[in-house]
């Protein structure tokens, strides 16, 4: 029988110290990134103008694209080579594009095309992409995301609330919250693009380190019942030990068809799957090391906020047990 | 259950799926010689998305910018109507038309990769007015008012200024007035001539006086293209707008004329109720003439042509302009008789695409309200392709890992697994088939993710089965204790991953909903699959061994 991590007995919870300055090192320089200088949007988000152009042979230079832009009244234009050099990525992001698109989102679109055959002719090049986003379009689009993270938020909570105690639920958003703030972090050093495909990304990152957390916390229940006189501390630990095949198991088939779809899949792909890699890893991560220290400090906070339920006795319980094997023996 | 049962269930399962899966034929628009026509193909019931056929997605809503709508629903479910007849006509081999939300329209045309004239098709309103051309001198009368007016805002630099575009400029209005008579021809032979008495008479006269020339039929007037901006600034005033004849419009052209070297945009003055509209059309085609070019011709209905018959007997002799979207299409022609039921309009220099395009507007309906674009995306083709192959290749090689990975570590048991995960493809699949789900690039994606993530309960499963074996339990006693332990983990996953994937559902556009859409039909799957189709693999397995050898997990 092959096994990895088998019967381990590690006490993560004792390096709560370290794990969590990892995390802030991460987590804190990226927020401040962010706030200072913020993210690159996709046009979904921004509105605008994305134009992917390919030239037939001879291919203009960029410079020259540049030239031919600026004439037809568009110099805030980023070109960037895409791929080959024949292909062209042209980004018109702007205040001032959106502005212009406000009547009809195709207004930028129709400029660059007609600067484009001004200079090089009409059958020079073939549009082989197109993007514009009128900006009501994008301030909506910005808004439902956000909603949509709110809202997946608050119902997981309720969801966990419900399944196991509020300390539970409390302790795993937590967690993920922090996975969402270390995979933002991420995608800030990253300079990756925050578009939906993105915003897909992270909303399955939150699934997926609730997953994890939940599992680990399940195993947690579970084990308060079995061991009713044992230390919170200690089953805590127990439980992550148990469960630890499972979590690095889940992990390394879901990283497989990640570097696959980041190997194989192709341009637009590749970002959004880079968001998931890193999350599923910091989402192992804090199941193991965030979340269970978050539960332990929770429940010493509050130890019976709620009076009656029969778990949160139990839970109670196993706290103030853990209390007592934390001071020092008497010394007869 | 017993053991016979499950089977069936599983086989069931496994040929409906087939069965939902298998290629069929069905009726829908193929394109073949470049025309597209019903006909009947073989394919698999699974629709791809724009990003992985190409194609085109636009929104739209209605535009205020210009009029004031006072029923918004109303106004969006009729411009709905409208532009389904169009895509309909326009000829696609699935296009999708709908409304999302309170206000937008959604058009998806796959296939299609010249966005252009598909926005002009949706967007034309292709409003049809025949309206009687003004021969009142209406306008003559109302300029010394307008061209104060314009004076007054303190536009129209004075004509000295520009020498140079002065001494091109076509006319005053004291020297058009003798041109009234002439025809088109004549106004060429006449320019020369003209030019010289222009600087003169431009010191003097108004700002919109001096850059109106007579035209040769009532109530046209001819525009140097030069001064077209201007004229239509000086028009867009609201104190001129005011100022207008009552009961007559103002309406340009929509060609060119070409006299000499000089290139006029007309500007034409008429009746503003027009005799009839274009709601009686009943059909429209597109024609070419050697003389008048391409031209669509219309037939209109019974009612339409009593109207038209009746109209058009009460202005013999009148010039008729046909207006379309507030454009003169041609020059207006006169009426020699009474006019019935047909009648055609001249496309100037407009290629057979635009005269088939106008057609087909014409024949759809016109548009109740404007409407704008707010979003548009085109994929190109050959885009969509590179993306269903990287997709398929990053599936497989996923899918390869995957597999090895659970056989080289669970050897018997990861060959049930594995077992469990072809029911788990097939599933999902035909899920996706049943609720017509959208297959994009991102489903690709959340498929291949989904993979990863079913595994997961068999993991929970699995290691929990060599847990209870850990602490002695027969292979049988140990595996039921396996499944039954690792349910509440399994289900508490499941629903977390399903929450966050409706709402992703809920609040994302196209693609991202076939993300979520995926995702969803992945789950459900992996449930039926880890738990039943597995355990029932294990079931088979301890009933050929009697339940005494090991398990190999």
């Amino acid at each position: 029988m092959l096994r990895v991590l088998h019967n381990t007995n590690v006490d993560f919870i004792r390096l709560w110290r370290i794990s969590t300055a990892f995390s802030l090192l991460v987590i804190i320089p990226g927020l401040i990134w962010i706030l200072v200088s913020g993210f690159h949007y996709s046009i979904e988000f921004t509105g605008g103008t994305l134009e992917q152009i390919e030239f037939r042979d001879p291919a203009p230079s960029v410079a020259d694209v540049r030239s031919a832009l600026a004439a037809g009244g568009l110099p805030e234009v980023e070109i960037q080579t895409f791929g080959s050099p024949n292909e062209l990525v042209m980004r018109a992001q702007t205040p001032v594009t959106v502005a212009r698109q406000e009547s009809g989102a195709e207004a930028v679109s129709r400029q660059i095309k007609a600067a484009l055959d001004a200079k090089f002719g009409a059958g020079s090049y073939t549009v082989v992409r197109t993007e514009a986003v009128g900006p009501k379009v994008g301030d909506e689009l910005r808004r439902n995301a956000m909603i949509a993270l709110a809202i997946a938020f608050l119902t997981t909570l309720i969801y966990l609330a419900w399944r196991f105690e509020w300390r539970f639920g409390l302790a795993a958003v937590l967690a993920t919250l922090h996975d969402i703030f270390a995979t933002l972090a991420f995608m800030k050093y990253m300079n990756i693009e925050v578009s939906l495909f993105v915003v897909g990304a992270i909303l399955t990152v939150i699934g997926y380190s609730l997953n994890d957390t939940v599992v680990v916390f399940d195993r947690v229940r579970e084990n308060l019942k079995k061991f009713p006189r044992t230390g919170l501390y200690e089953l805590l630990n127990r439980s992550v030990n148990e469960t630890l095949p499972r979590t690095v198991l889940t992990g390394s088939t879901t990283l497989a068809t990640l570097l696959s779809l980041i190997i194989f899949g192709g341009t637009v792909i590749r970002p959004f799957a880079w968001v998931l890699l890193w999350g599923i890893i910091i989402g192992t991560f804090s199941s193991v090391y965030v979340a269970s220290p978050l539960l332990l400090w929770i429940n010493h906070k509050w130890p019976r906020a709620t009076a009656g339920s029969g778990r949160a006795d139990r839970l109670a319980q196993a706290s103030r047990k853990t209390e007592r094997d934390a001071r020092p023996a008497p010394v007869r | 259950m017993k053991l016979k049962h499950r089977i069936a269930i599983i086989l069931a399962l496994i040929a409906a799926s087939l069965w939902t899966l298998y290629p069929r034929t069905v009726v829908e628009r193929v394109k073949r010689d470049g025309v597209f026509q019903y006909d009947t193909v073989d394919r698999v019931p699974l629709k791809r998305g724009l990003d992985l056929v190409g194609g085109i997605h636009m929104a739209l809503e209605i535009d205020e910018s210009k009029t004031t709508v006072p029923d918004k629903s109303v106004a969006l479910a009729n411009a709905l109507k409208v532009v389904r007849n169009r895509m309909d006509e326009f000829g696609v081999a699935e296009p999708v038309v709908q409304q999302i939300g309170d206000d937008r329209i959604i058009v998806e045309l796959p296939g299609i990769d010249d966005p252009v004239r598909a926005q002009d098709v949706v967007q034309k309103s292709a409003f049809l007015e025949f309206q009687i051309t003004d021969d009142s001198d209406a306008l003559a009368k109302a300029l010394p008012r307008l061209d104060g007016i314009i004076k007054a805002r303190g536009l129209g630099a004075p004509a000295a200024g520009r020498a140079d575009t002065a001494a091109r400029r076509p006319a005053g209005l004291g020297s058009l007035l003798q041109a009234d008579t002439s025809d088109t021809s004549r106004v060429g032979a006449d320019t020369g001539a003209r030019d010289t008495a222009v600087a003169a008479a431009a010191g003097t006269a108004g700002p919109l006086s001096s850059v109106l020339q007579q035209g040769s039929i009532p109530g046209e007037y001819l525009v140097a293209s030069t001064n077209v901006t201007a004229v239509e600034q000086y028009l867009s005033l609201p104190e001129v707008q005011t100022a207008l004849p009552p009961g007559k419009v103002v309406r340009w052209s929509s060609d060119s004329i070409v006299v000499g070297n000089d290139t006029y945009r007309p500007l034409y003055v008429l009746d503003a109720r027009p005799i009839i509209t274009g709601q009686y059309v009943q059909d429209a085609q597109p024609n070419t003439d050697p003389v008048e070019g391409t031209l669509v011709t219309f037939e209109l209905n019974n009612e339409g042509g009593r109207l038209f018959r009746r109209e058009t007997g009460r202005h013999l002799q009148d010039h008729m302009a046909i207006v379309l979207d507030q454009r003169v299409m041609g020059r207006p022609p006169v009426i020699q008789g009474a006019i019935g039921t047909r009648g055609q309009i001249t496309m100037g220099g407009q290629d057979l695409a635009a005269a088939q395009d106008l057609a087909l507007v014409l024949r759809a309906g016109s548009l109740p309200v404007p409407l704008k674009i707010v979003e548009v995306r085109n994929i190109g083709a050959s885009l969509g392709q590179d993306a269903v192959q990287q997709g398929v290749r990053a599936g497989l090689v996923g899918l390869a890992l995957v597999i090895l990975i659970m056989i080289v570590y669970y050897k018997l048991s990861g060959v049930f697994a594995v077992g469990g995960l072809i029911v788990y493809t097939l599933i999902t699949l035909a899920v996706l088939a049943t609720f017509d789900a959208v297959l994009t690039l991102p489903g690709i994606a959340g498929f291949v993710l989904s993979i990863g993530m079913a595994l997961d309960a068999n993991f929970l499963i699995f290691e929990r089965t060599r847990e209870e074996m850990d602490a002695g339990k027969t292979p049988r006693a140990a595996i039921d204790a396996g499944f039954d332990n690792a349910w509440s983990a399994i289900i508490d996953t499941h629903v977390t991953t399903a929450l966050t994937a409706a709402i992703l559902y809920q609040f994302g556009t196209g693609p991202v909903q076939g993300f979520a859409v995926a995702l969803l039909a992945g789950i459900a799957a992996s449930l039926v699959s880890a738990i039943f189709v597995v355990r029932t693999l294990f079931l088979i397995w301890l009933h050929r061994t009697g339940g005494v050898k090991p398990v190999s997990i």
